[in-house]
This record gives structure tokens, sequence and C-alpha cells, in this order.
């Protein structure tokens, strides 16, 4: 190569100052971006950790199956009540969200999915508190503060969330599934139940799951309808019932030591049944999310 | 073939397939009834109120008094949700100012930048987040958060430019337990999965090719994302960043737990003030008569809200979908 063209491909790779100034801005963003998807995250370890070191010390077999009124308090019945009230909303729950999920997939004219997908965007959107005031108004003037209303709070906010999986999952079924079944001369009800249903279970499962610690994890909806209670309730529902969301707020702003360690040992377990459930359902289907 | 063209087909259906499809529509009439109930039971519940003020007044009045009893015998009532209303906007727009440029970059990078090794643990991450509790959330920042908040943001903010603006000032001497910032600051956490969630969701749906064409013209990544990527699904993040601010308005226990439920509206953003749900929260247990039926009133609004933001999404995300289809 000579002396000339050599200064003239130097020359032509040399990056101009607007190229220079570019990548630079470029690389900036990138760190910008970087960092911001660190934030993000962020809260999750801190919260988990803050919770598990100030909760450890309180987590004994006392905590767990003892009642708040005994010598060594815990809160067994809070635990007893937050199942029994968010396995209640779900009984409530599943027949109708997967029914409406399955209707508006396999049977609804287009008009009726776009009036019921709307009508699941209202009832998503609904604040907690507003389905707690609904239960309240409509049976604690007949039954007083119990957990029937707690439950019905609950179940009307776990519904969309069950129909709105149910409905998504039915319609990522192979056409061709329900074509296989319906000519082998197998009636439309039993293709539904015994065919698409039956391979979009996990996903309804998923549905089901997610809605479940949903309602184990409410509070504000409970405050004025099960209200909370130091005795053991089981299956008593027309009276108030304790709730594990419930013992959290009540003891996070004692001044005993001990009722705020409980509130925090809680708020262990309650966190550790929630990250559970969605880490069993969600990981799955990560991929599929993802890529 | 259409799902519902093929279970249609005459020589598919039984007898029972029709009370089969009845019942199964029965459950999305009863969503529909639900929702009458739920708006019928609160606009009924709050008419009390309704007799003795209108709502424009109910919206523009601060106070609240129940029933002082006044020099000539009778009793002064007003019922107001100014304060609360003024509580819930400010902690949100706070949340969102925070967590809208935050969850947006992230989600920038989950989908543009990151490799699959690294955006499939942290797209999960950030999906647990939103899996938490809110009273544990609410816990963690009576104990922990919030102090942190007092001792360096809010302390930095008030001894700087709190100086010059009042609103942004401290109690002279004494910061107060609860404040208006930390509310809207955990709210921001609280609603930070969201919005990584929706707007990841719409970024990843404009096509690559798009950005290959910009790129193969000589501009820089960020260049691509600024120029293509956003400007395509802008109203996905538009959407986003309302779904947020929607959950935002709702969220009630963690908020009440640092706000400090406080009446009137506060002078400044770290005093202690309430929100339409902490208010809600605090009162529904004691209230009786035209107090209860304003708390009730308090819930319509926030219902009310809510429910116009849900629509809204629902109008721009249609919107959007058009456009994808059309490009």
């Amino acid at each position: 190569m000579t002396e000339a063209s050599k200064s003239i491909r130097d020359e032509l790779l040399k990056p101009d100052s607007g190229s220079v100034r570019r990548s630079r801005i470029d690389w900036i963003m990138r760190r910008v971006f970087e960092a911001s998807a660190f934030l993000t995250v962020l809260p999750l370890f801190v919260v988990i950790m803050f919770v598990f070191v100030r909760a450890l010390p309180w987590l004994n077999p006392a905590f767990f199956f003892n009642n708040p009124l005994d010598p060594e308090p815990g809160i067994f019945n809070a635990i007893i009540g937050s199942i029994q009230m968010s396995g209640l909303a779900m009984l409530i729950t599943a027949p109708i969200g997967i029914a409406g999920g399955v209707y508006l997939s396999e049977f609804a004219s287009s008009r009726v999915v776009s009036i019921g997908e709307t009508l699941i965007d209202i009832l998503l959107g609904v604040p907690s508190i507003v389905a707690g005031i609904f239960a309240y108004l409509l049976l604690v003037p007949v039954l007083g503060f119990s957990a029937w209303a707690g439950s019905l709070a609950l179940a009307v906010l776990t519904l969309p969330i069950v129909m709105r999986t149910t409905q998504e999952v039915m319609r990522l079924v192979p056409v061709s599934i329900r074509e296989a079944s319906l000519a082998l001369g197998i009636p439309v009800w039993r293709t539904t139940l015994l065919v698409t249903l039956r391979t979009a279970f996990p996903g309804v499962l998923t549905g089901l799951v997610l809605a479940l610690s949903r309602a184990l994890g409410e509070t504000a909806p409970l405050l004025f309808t099960a209200k909370g209670t130091n005795a053991l309730n089981f299956l008593e529902f027309g009276t108030t019932m304790n709730a594990m969301p419930l013992v959290i707020y009540r003891y996070a702003g004692a001044a005993e030591d001990q009722l705020v360690g409980q509130a925090w040992a809680t708020a262990l377990v309650l966190m550790a049944i929630a990250l559970a459930m969605n880490v069993a359902v969600r990981w799955r289907t990560i991929d599929s999310r993802v890529a | 073939m259409e799902v519902r063209a093929l279970h249609s087909l005459r020589g598919a259906r039984v007898a029972g397939d029709k009370y089969f499809t009845r019942l199964m529509s029965a459950a999305v009439i009863t969503l529909g009834l639900l929702l009458i109930a739920l708006i019928g039971s609160l606009v009924s519940a709050s008419m009390p109120l309704w007799a003795i003020q209108t709502p424009l007044s109910f919206l523009s009045t601060p106070a609240w008094i129940t029933g002082i009893e006044q020099a000539d015998g009778s009793t002064l009532e007003v019922y107001g949700a100014a304060a609360a209303l003024f509580g819930t906007a400010v902690t949100s727009l706070i949340a969102v100012a925070f967590a809208a440029p935050i969850g947006i970059f992230g989600a920038i990078y989950l989908v543009e930048y990151a490799p699959k090794r690294v955006a499939i643990p942290l797209t999960f991450l950030v999906e647990l987040i939103a899996a938490i509790p809110s009273v544990v959330f609410g816990l963690w920042a009576v104990k922990d958060l919030s102090l942190r908040l007092r001792d360096s943001i809010e302390w930095w903010i008030a001894s700087t430019i709190g100086q010059f603006i009042p609103w942004l000032s401290e109690e002279p001497g004494s910061p107060s337990a609860d404040s208006i910032f930390r509310a809207g600051f955990l709210l921001a956490i609280m609603i930070l999965p969201m919005i990584v969630a929706v707007s990841r969701e719409f970024m990843r749906s404009v096509p690559v090719s798009l950005r290959e064409g910009y790129v193969g013209m000589g501009a820089t990544k960020w260049e691509s994302i600024r120029d293509v990527v956003l400007p395509t699904a802008r109203i996905g993040l538009i959407g986003a960043v309302l779904l947020a601010l929607g959950r935002a308005l709702g969220e009630t226990i963690a908020v009440t737990m640092v706000i400090g439920n406080a009446e009137g509206i506060p002078s400044s953003l770290f005093l202690p003030g309430n929100t339409i749900a902490s208010k809600i929260a605090n009162t529904i247990g004691e209230a009786t008569d035209v107090q209860r039926s304003a708390v009730v009133a308090l819930g319509l609004a926030l219902f009310i809200l809510t429910f116009v933001i849900s629509i809204l999404v629902r109008v721009l995300i249609r919107r959007f979908a058009v456009i994808k289809a059309v490009s």
C-alpha cells in the first residue's frame, strides 16, 4: 500500500466528532437502562431480606400452633381463618370463573366477547377496598361482621382473574383438537369439557393459584367485613374471623416487641406462601413469555 | 375454522348442548350482575349524603366534620372529599413520576439489551415483586423504608430547595412520623412491576425489521430505540402508566400504614395526610348514618376514577391493536 492510499484510508476510517458523540450517548443510555433494570428488581431482595432477618427470631412451634390469647401467643387462628376465607372465596369463584372463561372463548359472539372482556377489565381494576365496601353494604347489615362478608369480598376480587386466565388459555388450544373430537361424533359439551378444557387445564390451574395467592394476601376488604378476632373460629362463617394480613396490620403499630415480632413472622409466612405459589405456576411458562 | 362457528355446526350439536352453553353464559351474566350490584349498592348507600350535600360540594370541601353541637342546639355536619382526593392525586402522581421512567427504562433493557439468560430470571423476579402482599410492603415501609426516606431524600430536599418552596419544607426541627411523600414513594415501588410487565409486552411487539432497517441505515442502538421502538409502542406505554396509576389510586393498606392519616390538606409533601382509600379504611368501621354514607360516597368516587381509567386503557389498547394489524 502506498503512503498516499494509506493516509486516505486513515482519513476515511477516522471517526468524525459527530459519531464519537453518538456512540458515547449510546453507551451512556445503555448504562442508564441497565441501572433501571437493576432498580426494578432491587426492592424484591431488600424486602425479602428485611422480613427474613426480622422474622427469624420469632418463628417457633408456639407461633404456628397457639392462638393470640394463649400464654405463649401464636397466630394459629389467623392461619386457619385465612385458609377458610380464601378457600370459600375460591369455591365461589372457580366454577363461575371457569364457566365464564369457557363461554367467552368457545361460544360467545364477538359482541358478547367484547362486552365480557370490558366487564372483566373493569372488575380487575376495582380497588380491593371498594370490593370490601360492597360486601360490607350487602352482608354486614344482615349478618354483622362475618367471615361470609370477607369471603364475598375476596370472591369479587378473584372472579375476574380466574375468568380472564381461563379465557386466554382456552383460546390457545388449537382448533384442530376440537375438530378431531367433534368429527368422532362427540357432542359439543363433552368436547368442551373433556377435550378443550382438559387440554387447557394447566393454564386454568395457574389462574386459580394466582387468584388464591391474591385472596390470601388481601387486607383492606377484610378490615370491616371479617374484622379479625383473637378467638379460634372454625367453620363459623357467621361471626368474625381472623386472617394473616389482619394480624400484620394490627400488630405493625403495636408497642410491645412481642407483637411487632409476630407481625414480622406472619409477614414472612404470608410472603413465603405467596412467592412459593407464584414461583410454582410462573416458572414453568417463563420461557414462552420472555422469548 | 373459527371456534364459535365450529361449535354451532348443526351436525355437531346434541340436545344437551343448548343447556350447556346457556349454563356457561350464565357465568358471564353473573359477572355483569355483580358489577350492576356493586354500582347499585354504592349509589344507594351514598344517597343519605346527597340529601344534605351536593356531589360538587362534597368533592370541593376539604373539611370532614361529624356532628358538632352548635350554640342553637342543631348539629353541624359537613363531609368533604377534597383533602382525601388531594392525597390520592399527589401520592399517585409521585408514584408515577418515579416508577414510569425507571419501569419503562428497565423494560427497554429487558427487551432490547438483555441476553436471554439474563432476561428470563430478571423478568421472573419482577413478576414476583407483584406477588408480595401489600400489607408486607406496608410493614416494611413503616419499620424501615419510611425512616430511611425521612433521613435521606426528604431531609436533603427540605434542607436545600425546601428553604425556598414551602410545599417541600419540613416542620422546623422535627420531621414528622409519616408523610405523603413516603406513601407515594412506596406506591412507586409497588406499581413498578406492572409498568415493566405491560410496557415490555408492547415493546416486544414492535417488529424487529423496523429496528433492523433503522440500524442498517447507520443509527445506533439508542437512536433506534428513541426513534423507532418508543414511538411505535407509545400508546402501549401510556396504557402501562395508566394501568399503574389505577393501581396506585386504589392501593389501600400499605398507604394507610405510612401516610399518617391526618385530616385536611397538608401544606407540605413531607407532612402526614390521607387518601380516599386510607380515609375509608380508617372511618368505615365506626361510621353510622350520614357519615357512613359519606364514606361510601368516597368509595363511589374511587370506583368512578378506576372505572374511567379501565375504559380509557381498553380504548387505547384496542387502538394499538388496530395499528399493529395495519402495519
